[in-house]
């Protein structure tokens, strides 16, 4: 035993402190295991934080203030979790971790705490809506971003009009003081009493009516209403509508804030009371009360548009939200303004357009049209009577429907994500657009921005999969097998690969495309293909064996698809420089500056010496080293329980060891008092997988081996040991401890003088599902070490596990992979773990590691060399 | 398995309701009060498993009510729920022994995961410290 331990003391570089009795009880494992589970899930919410705050960073697309502070805090709260586990885990040994977090936290703090100050109301007060995009999102709110984004970038056709500021709003609420009135009316409102409801809402409405719009906010509004006659050459009538930051996009408030339509100047400024107040009709109250969303934290903007003459007007969706899938698009509209249409009040017509190259109709349903809405002229719309003549006609002419489709397809290409607009015909026969937002396809809860792989004519869609960076590219496939392979990869191909590994960086300034067989969208390499800008595709399951070397493809990973030969239309459209809309703004600025203290990554080798607790800066650096540090942890929980303290039961089945389990939940069938069971008890996948693999007949273990001459000293020289037949003998006294849950196994073996340790979950959520494996050698010269270790490598390689090795440690994993794969890799690990015993006697310093992984792949477990061998190994018995 | 107790505290009253009858239809025992004084009382008159606790409320925040739950009822697991995002707070809250910290608006799918997750490590914890005392008294 002395050679045991003394291997246990060496194995991970200290000495292990002894153990106090108590803390390793069975209820501290099954702890230990819940609080790894919850590390692992906090790691993959951070990874995922990092991956969206990267694609913020680009610039494309619209965030604000309550954006980066929610992914902040929760940034912050799952990085604390995973150091406070790590210590749980280790016996506090990480003790500089939560001062390091202490600085980042504050750092990032006071970035926010300064944008808060900045953010007093100051103006402008009223924005023109040829100057408003969609960066402008917190100054304007959704509605009016949305419309000057449109309109300004993408030159769709919106109405004149102007936007007037969420600084506006605040100047107001402090003239008046109503921050705390509003507060006080609303603390003690019986949100279940409809009345009590409705009495705080009047109240709060008439402290906005009684109010005053302080007076350089009036002129401001004045001004632009001027302007807005001047541009249209008469007296203009607006709509004056909510524009609340949020309202078009995280959370959607949609429907829920009032509009006023076909306003004069001398009702303007009560309109915009009126639709400030907006904010606290009882449904709005109700509305954020249930969802527990602050009042202060709606800072309402207001879009004061020039009113149509409509001569019909309806809703169109860039998608059809109830078949995903179909590629069309969906159009309703009926006669006059559209109130009825998207309030719902009159049966509408229906379009359907297919959004191939030409855009044919694919199905029409006239709707029932009695009256249209029409505005009045003492201000205020109205209902007015149709003849039945019109109402039972369509509203838009076949060519109308298709040139509104045109519009719709413009925005959502604009935007990558489908559309929901707002439209209306003007009687002069000209669309415009009144609002335009983000549509939720509630089938997809997860995927709802990305738009569907649509067929191309004349172009087989190949394989379709996850997009991790956006773009389309074309170019000949290149066969990535190795990172060996990466010295070869030509300029302009399609790299296509089994997993995605960050090494691929080395040639992503010069290739066209990556896709991955399997491979996060929120992993290391997606959130490096996004920085160069390199469209992937990953997790299309079967890139590798579906697509040829050479074979020209082209990917669009914006549909996440990837087609055969080269598509012109689409390659085209790659826009030469990125829209970088928010790129300069106040907003993108602090995203920069939280960024610096969140998204770099530092440590990148945790064989370097600068992989320390006290190197990390970044929260991205602290969650890659506590996810290290946790592996290294998990690795030793069951190598280091000896049975004195649990219920441990032995298991009866032929092993070159003896196997106790320690069952921490669900992970056996086992009547207590019972001290043996057999592998029908067992329950936990994993370790049944396992069990599998390491009790394959075919391994032979038992049986009396051939050794080489060389190999034999070798191993002799170095441990002083005997080997063959005695060493067998002494395997039968060894204990080996597995512990297990239903979904989970935690196994480590000394078998020989090789140190394995698997650690597993698996069950049907794929997300959180992994093996890892570790294996250190021990006994045999270094030269054969080192062949082993190859060896080790290139079977765990083709069996897609990532590979750390340093000397003759070999940290493996697996990752993110369906059930069976994990089921079937775990077998072949446990194949594995039996067979390199045999490897030390058998391969010789000059082996052909390539025989030997064929061997174990074929099932030839003892190596022995088969008639004719391919390649003679080194030794023969 | 036996039902989870829940306790919700959140001065917002019809945000208690909802998510108690929502939380209640899913198969667990709800109790919902509306601010950190209510909260201590029954804590201190009878067992839970998990607290959902706002941190804004008025009077006795939800840190102040958290320090005081811990005396009480050290082994109850208690999620922090917040409108408002501050990394303070927040880890302020995790310092002090809370699980996690869910933002407003939170899905119904990952408040009942997250309940789960608390009670789950709670039965552990509980083992753990039986197991201890056992191991003391030995």
């Amino acid at each position: 035993m002395g050679l045991l331990s003394f291997g246990k003391g060496i194995l991970f570089g200290k000495r292990w402190r002894p153990i106090e009795a108590h803390r390793d009880t069975r209820a501290h494992l099954t702890l230990n295991y819940l609080t790894f589970k919850d590390l692992i899930t906090s790691n993959d919410e951070v990874l995922e934080i990092i991956s969206d705050l990267e694609e913020k960073l680009q610039g494309e697309t619209y965030f604000g203030m309550t954006y980066i502070r929610f992914r902040c805090v929760t940034a912050a709260t799952h990085t604390y979790r995973m150091i406070a586990n790590l210590n749980k885990l280790s016996g506090r040994r990480f003790q500089e971790l939560p001062v390091t977090f202490s600085t980042v936290q504050k750092a990032i703090e006071e970035v926010l705490e300064k944008s808060r100050r900045r953010a007093s109301p100051e103006g402008p007060w009223v924005l023109d809506l040829s100057e408003v995009d969609a960066s402008m999102h917190d100054r304007v709110g959704g509605k009016s971003a949305n419309l000057g984004e449109i309109r300004n970038r993408v030159k769709l056709p919106v109405p004149d009009g102007f936007a007037i500021t969420t600084d506006a709003f605040r100047q107001f609420l402090e003239a008046n003081q109503l921050t705390e009135e509003i507060r006080s009316r609303l603390v003690n409102v019986d949100l279940d009493d409809l009345d009590s409801l409705r009495e705080a809402s009047e109240a709060v409405k008439e402290q906005f009516q009684a109010g005053f719009v302080p007076p350089e906010v009036e002129r401001a509004i004045l001004a632009a209403y001027r302007r807005l006659c001047d541009t249209l050459g008469r007296s203009a009538r607006v709509s004056v509508r909510s524009s609340a930051v949020g309202e078009d996009g995280d959370i959607s408030f949609a429907g829920q804030y009032s509009s006023l339509l076909n306003v004069d100047r001398d009702h303007l400024l009560a309109a915009y009371k009126e639709v400030l107040a907006g904010l606290y009709t009882p449904r709005a109250i109700f509305y954020r009360s249930v969802h527990g969303i602050p009042d202060e934290d709606i800072p309402m903007g207001v879009a004061c548009i020039a009113m149509v003459d409509a001569a019909a007007s309806g809703v169109a969706c860039s998608v059809n939200p109830n078949r995903p899938d179909s590629g069309t698009l969906v159009i309703n509209g009926a006669w006059g303004l559209g109130v009825g249409t998207v309030g719902g009040s009159v049966s509408p017509d229906f379009w359907e357009v297919s959004k191939d190259a030409d855009m044919p109709l694919v199905e029409a349903r006239l709707g029932t049209k009695e009256t249209s809405v029409e505005p009045l002229d003492e201000g205020g719309i109205g209902p007015v009577a149709l003849a039945p003549a019109v109402g039972g006609a369509y509203c838009l002419t076949e060519r109308q429907v298709r040139d509104l489709a045109y519009i719709v397809v413009a925005a959502e290409k604009h935007y990558g994500r489908p559309q929901e607009m707002e439209w209306a015909l003007d009687k002069l026969g000209r669309f415009t657009i009144l609002q335009c937002r983000p549509l939720r396809l509630s089938r997809f809860s997860e995927d709802s921005s990305r738009l569907p792989p649509a067929e191309i004519e004349g172009h087989r869609l190949l394989l379709t999969g996850a997009s991790a960076s956006n773009g389309v590219a074309s170019g000949p496939v290149f066969r990535l097998n190795g990172i060996e392979d990466l010295a070869f990869v030509p300029d302009g191909s399609v790299v296509v690969a089994r997993h995605s590994s960050p090494q691929i960086v080395k040639v992503m300034g010069r290739v066209a495309a990556i896709v991955t067989d399997v491979g996060a969208t929120t992993g290391h390499m997606a959130s490096l293909a996004r920085e160069f800008g390199v469209p992937a595709v990953l997790d299309t399951r079967e890139a590798t064996t579906r697509l040829e070397a050479g074979q020209v493809v082209t990917v669009d990973a914006s549909r996440g698809a990837v087609y055969d030969g080269r598509i012109e239309s689409i390659v085209a459209e790659k826009p030469a420089q990125p829209k970088r809309s928010m790129k300069g703004t106040p907003v993108h600025q602090v995203l920069v500056e939280v960024c610096r203290h969140i998204v770099p990554l530092h440590l990148t080798d945790p064989r370097s010496p600068d992989f320390r607790q006290g190197a990390c800066r970044t929260f991205h650096d602290m969650v890659r080293f506590v996810h290290e540090k946790a592996f290294e942890e998990m690795f030793r929980m069951s190598d280091r329980v000896s049975d004195a303290d649990y219920r441990s039961v032995r298991l009866r089945e032929r092993l070159p060891f003896e196997l106790y389990l320690i069952d921490i939940g669900g992970g056996l069938n086992s009547p207590p008092g019972r001290s043996e069971i057999s592998p029908g008890d067992l329950r936990s996948e994993p370790m049944r997988a396992l069990l599998s693999g390491m009790s394959d007949p075919r391994l032979r273990w038992w049986e009396p081996k051939g050794i080489s001459l060389a190999g034999f000293l070798s191993v002799a020289t170095e441990s002083l040991f005997t080997p063959t037949h005695d060493t067998a003998e002494r395997r039968l006294g060894d204990k080996s401890y597995a512990i297990v849950a239903e979904s989970y196994c935690n196994f480590s073996s000394r078998i020989g003088y090789h140190f394995t340790a698997v650690d597993a979950f698996c069950s049907d959520m794929l997300n959180r599902n992994y093996v890892s494996f570790r294996f250190k050698g021990g006994a045999a010269d270094d030269l054969r070490r080192a062949k082993r270790c190859e060896l080790i490598g290139e079977i765990l390689r083709r069996l897609d596990f990532q590979i750390e090795r340093g000397g003759d440690l070999i940290n493996a994993r697996l990752r993110k992979f369906p059930k069976e794969t994990i089921l079937d890799r775990l077998g072949q690990l446990g194949r594995l773990v039996v067979a390199t015993r045999q490897l030390d006697m058998r391969m010789g310093p000059s082996a052909a590691v390539g025989w030997y992984a064929d061997a174990f792949f074929e099932g030839n477990f003892l190596f022995e060399p088969q008639s004719p061998p391919r390649t003679a190994p080194e030794t023969a018995p | 398995m036996r039902v989870i107790r829940l306790l919700l505290v959140d001065d917002e009253s019809r945000y208690v309701e909802t998510l108690s009858k929502r939380l209640t239809a899913r198969g667990l025992y709800v109790e919902g009060v509306h601010s950190g004084k209510e909260a201590i009382a029954v804590l201190e008159s009878r067992p839970f498993d998990v607290v959902l606790l706002d941190v804004r409320m008025p009077g006795m925040d939800g840190i102040a009510t958290l320090r005081e739950i811990k005396k009480i009822q050290p082994l109850v697991q208690v999620v922090l729920l917040s409108g408002n995002a501050s990394i303070n707070a927040a880890i302020e809250g995790m310092r002090l022994g809370a699980m996690d910290y869910l933002l407003k608006p939170a899905d119904l799918e990952d408040v009942l995961a997250k309940v789960e997750e608390a009670f789950e490590k709670k039965g552990a914890e509980e083992a753990r410290s039986r197991e201890e005392k056992g191991a003391r008294g030995r």
